[in-house]
């Protein structure tokens, strides 16, 4: 959030924690605090110098100075450190507001499915302290179903040991190999969890999904040193040149079903209340299942072999049902 | 207007700072020109005697947007009066403060950290970074090592829909039901946003149907229209209960599946199922969303029960092959 610009209700909300944090630290130098807060050392300071201007009107309605917060000025403009020496009116944190107590409830009830959190009692004692400290009830947000994937604790598990981790992983392209990384981090999105990690092999950082993983280990040897030194990309997923492209059409309004598969740059193209628009895929391989599955609502306009694979995968699996009639 | 200086510039935040706490420090409530012509960034704007119109509609947006973050600034009506200029205005200290009993340990700060973080991307990580910026008043955040979940809200109708929960506003949206290929709009009080499974769904009354529904949000097919109409609260967890149902359909939908040994649907649905005498079993709440899932598997899957999810699935791989093999669309306007 370092580089981010503040709005107004962010900054007050920097001015209303900032001061019991001030009450709580006595002395603090400005470069802590703004690490500490998520911000730059000039809106840290930007801040500071707004409480010790600011007050109450008080008896004569003037903002006389018994009136105004106060700080140690020399400290704070020659050593770069805070130190708080005059209070007004405030001096505790604030409660959460009611979307602000639920976006944290819900992020712990997701945080649960975590193998290590799973069967931790400390959660929903933490959950229902948050909703006593919400200035109103916590909005109706909750997440929760499905159940925590084994393979995720051995992942977790050999982060922590600062181990290898070795499994067979099965590609989108169908091909299948052991692979031996140093795992670096797990990252998810929403249902489907990734661990990235070095490739000894390939000598390159990797994605993988967990759920392409089988016969999952700990390694014996430890992550090498130069692994930890890899920077994670923030972002998941990227394009390659061996990408394909292909032409396909859906009804208005079905565009989210394609989720991922949309690249932010597409062009969408209305055609007789349907959209037309160009998605970049891996392999040809994958349309067959896309298709399939948005059988209803999303038609592969072209290249012909497109086409071609989805016919294929499909009769192939009306082929299964022929040969296995219903009883 | 000639001849009048012009007010010096005061920022939002110290206008919204000297306002809470003007209502902090006050015991008995300010009237609406105590405040408008005392507190910093009013006064200077304050014109004595005179029209302060725009001036009083800044202290609207303002109050609202001070109670957004969960400030109780209070309204003080005396008894038997009727003047609107007459009601006083507080933020009681009991109500601001976080109650004396709540504490964080190091471990939950931790964890309230990781939770927060979850909301990186998406419609709540407003909401996300100011919880953040309040829990670092209580200590340090540690990010986890090695660790970054993350919740998407991308679903274009998570923010409307929230943002109709908070003001308990009837909303109006096109929803393209599962297994059906033509949206039909509806008319549902909203209720709750709830995640099951990885997926999330709106918890809502509809009027219509006369009963609660529960809507998938990546099916919800147009805008969200929050309209005026608004609907009393109760105070029953409905986040909770939408969940626990959703809960109740997944422990009861059992579909038996068997896959290609060495195939794409062997190694990832192994992942949440159990295996009984050589077949999958899989949970699931609705049939037609897993039917679509299954589908994508083509032969690798074969489901043996229950009937109306096999018949699910073969109706969209005989719909995959229709469309492919005899459609013939005019590749031109693809690319025009």
């Amino acid at each position: 959030m370092a580089e981010q610009q503040l709005r107004g209700q962010d900054k007050l909300t920097l001015l209303l924690t900032l001061v019991p944090y001030l009450v709580e630290r006595g002395r603090v130098g400005v470069a802590e605090a703004a690490e500490h807060f998520g911000v730059t050392p000039e809106q840290l300071r930007e801040a500071v110098t707004l409480i010790a201007v600011s007050g109450v009107p008080g008896q004569t309605r003037q903002y006389q100075p018994d009136d105004l917060f106060d700080i140690a000025w020399d400290s704070f403009e020659e050593d770069d450190e805070i130190e708080l020496t005059h209070l007004v009116a405030l001096d505790e944190t604030p409660r959460f507001s009611a979307p602000e107590a639920a976006a944290l409830i819900a992020g712990l009830q997701y945080v649960q499915a975590l193998p290590e959190n799973a069967e931790r009692p400390a959660i929903t004692a933490l959950m229902s302290k948050l909703a006593r400290g919400s200035s109103g009830t916590p909005s109706p947000l909750a997440v929760g179903g499905g159940r925590p994937d084994a393979t995720l604790g051995v992942v977790r598990e050999a982060i922590e040991a600062g181990r290898r981790l070795e499994f067979d992983y099965r590609s989108s392209r169908g091909e299948s190999s052991r692979r031996t990384i140093d795992p670096l981090r797990i990252d998810s999105l929403d249902r489907d969890w990734y661990v990235r990690g070095w490739d000894h092999a390939r000598e390159a950082s990797r994605t993988f999904r967990i759920d392409r993983m089988s016969e999952v280990r700990v390694g014996d040897e430890p992550a090498t040193e130069a692994s930890r030194r890899v920077r994670v990309p923030d972002h998941l997923f990227e394009p390659s040149p061996d990408d394909v492209e292909v032409d396909v059409e859906v009804p208005a309004g079905a565009l989210a079903l394609l989720g991922g598969f949309v690249d932010s740059q597409a062009r969408i193209v209305e055609h007789d209340g349907r959209l037309r628009l160009t998605l970049r895929l891996a392999h040809h391989r994958v349309l067959g299942p896309l298709a399939s599955r948005l059988a209803g609502v999303l038609t592969v306009l072209g290249p012909p072999e497109a086409r071609r694979a989805v016919v294929e995968w499909a009769q192939a699996g009306l082929r299964r049902y022929d040969d296995d009639p219903a009883t | 207007m000639w001849g009048m200086p012009t007010p010096p510039k005061v920022p939002v935040e110290e206008r919204l700072f000297s306002l809470v706490l003007a209502l902090l420090a006050t015991e008995h409530g300010l009237t609406k020109s105590d405040i408008l012509s005392t507190v910093q960034g009013y006064r200077q704007r304050y014109a004595h005697g005179g029209d302060n119109t725009a001036l009083e509609r800044q202290f609207e947006r303002d109050k609202d947007d001070i109670r957004e973050l969960g400030v109780p600034l209070e309204t003080v009506a005396e008894p038997g009066q009727t003047d609107n200029q007459q009601l006083r205005y507080r933020i009681p200290k009991s109500a601001y403060e976080l109650p004396a009993d709540v504490h964080f340990t190091p471990e939950e700060l931790t964890l309230l950290g990781l939770a927060a973080r979850v909301w990186r991307e998406g419609s709540l990580s407003a909401d996300s970074r100011r919880a953040i910026l309040k829990l670092a008043a209580h200590g340090e955040l540690d990010p986890v090592i090695g660790l970054a979940p993350r919740l998407h809200t991308r679903e274009r109708a998570f923010e409307p829909l929230s943002r109709a929960l908070e003001r308990r506003a009837i909303v109006t949206f096109p929803y393209l039901k599962p297994g059906e290929s033509e949206a039909r709009v509806r008319r549902v009080r909203p209720l709750s946003l709830v995640q099951h499974d990885g997926r999330w769904y709106l918890g809502a009354f509809d009027d219509d149907a006369g009963g609660e529904r529960t809507f998938l949000l990546s099916r919800i097919s147009g805008d969200v229209t929050v309209t005026a109409h608004t609907f009393p609260g109760d105070d029953v967890d409905h986040a909770r209960a939408t969940l626990d149902d959703l809960q109740r359909l997944w422990d009861q939908n059992v579909a038996r599946v068997t896959v290609e040994p060495g195939s794409d649907a062997e190694v990832r649905l192994r992942h949440r199922a159990e295996v009984e005498d050589g077949a999958l079993t899989i949970h699931y709440v609705d049939t037609n969303v897993l039917a679509d899932e299954l589908a994508a598997y083509g032969p690798e899957v074969l489901v043996l029960s229950p009937p109306r999810l096999r018949d699910a699935v073969i109706d969209r791989l005989r719909a995959a092959v229709e469309r492919h093999d005899e459609a013939r669309p005019d590749h031109e306007a693809a690319h025009g």
